[in-house]
């Protein structure tokens, strides 16, 4: 495989970064000129924006986002994952309907309203721990900022990025990945990595961990069903592990009550103001989504 | 300068701010709004559906977007009467806010029980009795499309309170201006409407209801033509005064409803859309006020 994972490299021990939750941050509607759109091919496109009054975001954190100019239809905003905070907000958006169509299509220019920041960032490394991220698609995106944030944090332990996509074309911003630390791929057609699912790689991750007895921390964001594999391979090791949920969503702040993931205590999440960035032991990944 | 209009209105016995409520249901509890505006300048408030025991609510998925529109089933996910009482009312009341406690039950002794609770606390400014709620199994909308049905329970909640009673209409009922008289006729103080329309998707993929429930109410703009003709039909039907409900995104949308006879709106899921809606059409409806000289109170029922 092409994982480099070595546990004895001085840098896996004694780490704690703090600061990858900050306080809780003022939510706000940003309106926004559509400022650059980088083509990824496939479907998948960058959208950038200018923001004069910087979006306080870390990472984990998501954003409900539609045009000001789309009418009554597509109605409803769009949650996307931010990619990047600050003064130039960004998003990574996979085309798979009208909403990202038309975010794939509009002229540059076009105001949009972003709600942002929403939503639990991902919990901070526990101190001494070493960083997994788990990928799949376009669940990349909280990833991607999470290992920069990771990477700009002083002390920072190079995150272990272990990502999943369909084809060669389905691994987008693989190469930002790559930049923060090591990256090993899987593609279910074998055009690039090793063929097969993502969670080949973390098998094999947590069975060196076992053996050398360093600790893990996951940080999973994908398709149901890849994060359902990571969240139970995780917590039959013993290892820490959280997960970026996914649902439909209404509103994003918490009113609308449309965005449910069933608990294991019989209750539910709701995904926009108790996630998106849970326990993964605390979700009944068995229970539907959709 | 909008600030001289008079954006006062009357709903029965009740002084309102102004004609400017949100819609029970899609605006929590009130408490959500805080980095966005101040919710103690709206008319009002409708909390989501209270019951007397916290419900879980349906299992998911729960919504789905139609042109438009939107379908929900949410199955009045609530957080009980009491945790409202306890954790919700007081900051509601000390930030100011008009609070009318949306109110869901299965029997007419709950709904007494209900608005007996509340009736003893301090900040609230009317009952809204949800009889028209289409996404649970027994209740909701029995109450609301059968006049003997709604009457029953507009009276046993109107002798349990000294609190307003308004009483949310179904779009379902066939009679529904028969509904609303009796409803009248047992002393409700005002009627509002309309509650979602029964709607369906499904998914040409998998071949499955787009929601768990498979119907869900409709709501948002795909809504306002047909809630704002039984605003119109409504307000010729009963005396007392209506609260139009449905698709209100804009203030031009708030105006059509008082021109079709309403005293007041809500605003659903245009929050959804923008946590700002409610007080960007409250702006709005001041300014067109004061451009054209005239009040909300004048403007209900101007239609020609
Ligand atoms: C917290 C969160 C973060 C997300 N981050 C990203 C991201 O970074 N990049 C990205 O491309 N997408 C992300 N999504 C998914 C994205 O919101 C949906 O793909 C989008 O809403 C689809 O809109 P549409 O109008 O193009 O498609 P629609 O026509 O609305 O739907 C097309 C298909 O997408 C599915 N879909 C609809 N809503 C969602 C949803 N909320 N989540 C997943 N699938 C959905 C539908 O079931 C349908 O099969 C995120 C979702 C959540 C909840
Ligand atoms: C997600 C959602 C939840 C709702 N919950 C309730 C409720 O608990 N009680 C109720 O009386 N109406 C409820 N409604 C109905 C709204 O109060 C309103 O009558 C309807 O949505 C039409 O208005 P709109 O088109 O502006 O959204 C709900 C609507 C939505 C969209
Ligand atoms: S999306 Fe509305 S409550 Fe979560």
């Amino acid at each position: 495989m092409g994982l480099t994972w070595r546990p004895d490299r001085a840098y896996l021990t004694g780490l704690a970064v703090a600061g990858t939750r900050k306080p809780v941050s003022t939510r706000a509607m940003h309106t926004l000129p559509l400022a650059q759109r980088d083509d990824l091919g496939n479907g998948y496109y960058v959208l950038w924006f200018d923001s004069p009054a910087p979006v306080a975001a870390s990472a984990g954190q998501f954003t409900m986002v539609r045009s000001a100019e789309w009418g009554v239809a597509p109605l409803l905003p769009r949650p996307m994952s931010l990619l990047s905070g600050g003064s130039r907000p960004s998003m990574l958006i996979k085309v798979v309907g009208e909403g990202t169509r038309r975010m794939a299509e509009d002229p540059m220019g076009q105001p949009y309203n972003l709600l942002a920041p929403l939503g639990h960032a991902w919990t901070p490394l526990p101190e001494g721990h070493r960083p997994v991220l788990v990928a799949g698609g376009v669940g990349v995106a909280p990833l991607v900022y999470l290992a920069e944030e990771l990477s700009a944090a002083p002390d920072a332990l190079a995150p272990i990025s272990l990502y999943g996509g369909r084809t060669t074309r389905d691994l987008p911003l693989a190469e930002r990945l790559e930049a923060c630390g090591e990256l090993a791929v899987t593609t279910e057609d074998g055009s690039r990595g090793r063929a097969g699912r993502v969670t080949l790689l973390l098998d094999e991750l947590l069975a060196k961990a076992a053996g050398s007895g360093d600790k893990l921390a996951v940080y999973t964001c994908g398709p149901h069903g890849m994060m359902r594999a990571v969240a139970e391979r995780a917590e039959a090791a013993g290892v820490w592990c959280r997960a970026s949920l996914e649902a439909p969503m209404g509103c994003g702040y918490g009113v609308c009550l449309g965005c449910p993931v069933a608990k294991r205590d019989g209750s539910y999440f709701y995904t926009c103001v108790d996630g998106p960035c849970v326990d993964a032991k605390q979700v009944d990944w068995t229970k539907e989504v959709f | 300068m909008t600030d001289a209009v008079d954006m006062r209105v009357s709903i029965g016995a009740l002084e309102l701010k102004n004609p400017v409520l949100t819609a029970s249901g899609t605006f929590g509890y009130g408490l959500e709004y805080d980095d966005f505006f101040d919710v103690a300048v709206l008319g009002g408030i409708c909390t989501k559906g209270l019951s007397l025991e916290p419900r879980h609510g349906n299992a998911p998925a729960r919504i789905t977007e139609t042109s438009g529109g939107m379908l929900n089933a949410i199955g009045l996910a609530n957080v009980g009467v009491e945790a409202f009482c306890t954790d919700k009312l007081p900051k509601l009341r000390e930030r100011g806010v008009t609070v009318v406690p949306n109110i869901f039950a299965t029997s007419v002794e709950d709904f007494v029980s209900l608005a007996e609770r509340l009736d003893g606390e301090e900040g609230v400014a009317a009952l809204e009795l949800n009889v028209s709620c289409p996404n649970v199994d027994h209740g909701g909308l029995e109450f609301g499309c059968d006049p003997v049905a709604a009457a029953r329970v507009t009276a046993a909640v109107r002798a349990a309170t000294r609190l307003p009673v308004w009483v949310k209409m179904s779009p379902e009922a066939g009679d529904l201006a028969g509904v609303a008289r009796a409803c009248e006729s047992e002393g409700a103080d005002a009627l509002t409407a309309i509650n979602t329309i029964r709607g369906l998707a499904i998914d040409i993929h998998s071949h499955r209801g787009k929601i768990a429930n498979r119907t869900g109410g409709l709501s948002g703009p795909a809504l306002k033509p047909i809630a704002l003709r039984m605003v119109w039909e409504l307000s010729r039907a009963v005396k007392i005064p209506i609260i139009g409900i449905g698709g209100v995104s804009t203030w031009q949308d708030a105006v059509e409803y008082l021109l079709a006879g309403a005293s007041a709106v809500q605003v659903g899921t245009a929050s959804f859309v923008d946590p700002r809606a409610a007080k960007h059409i409250l702006d709005g409806l001041a300014s067109y006020c004061s451009q054209r000289g005239t009040t909300p109170e004048q403007l209900t029922g101007a239609m020609i």
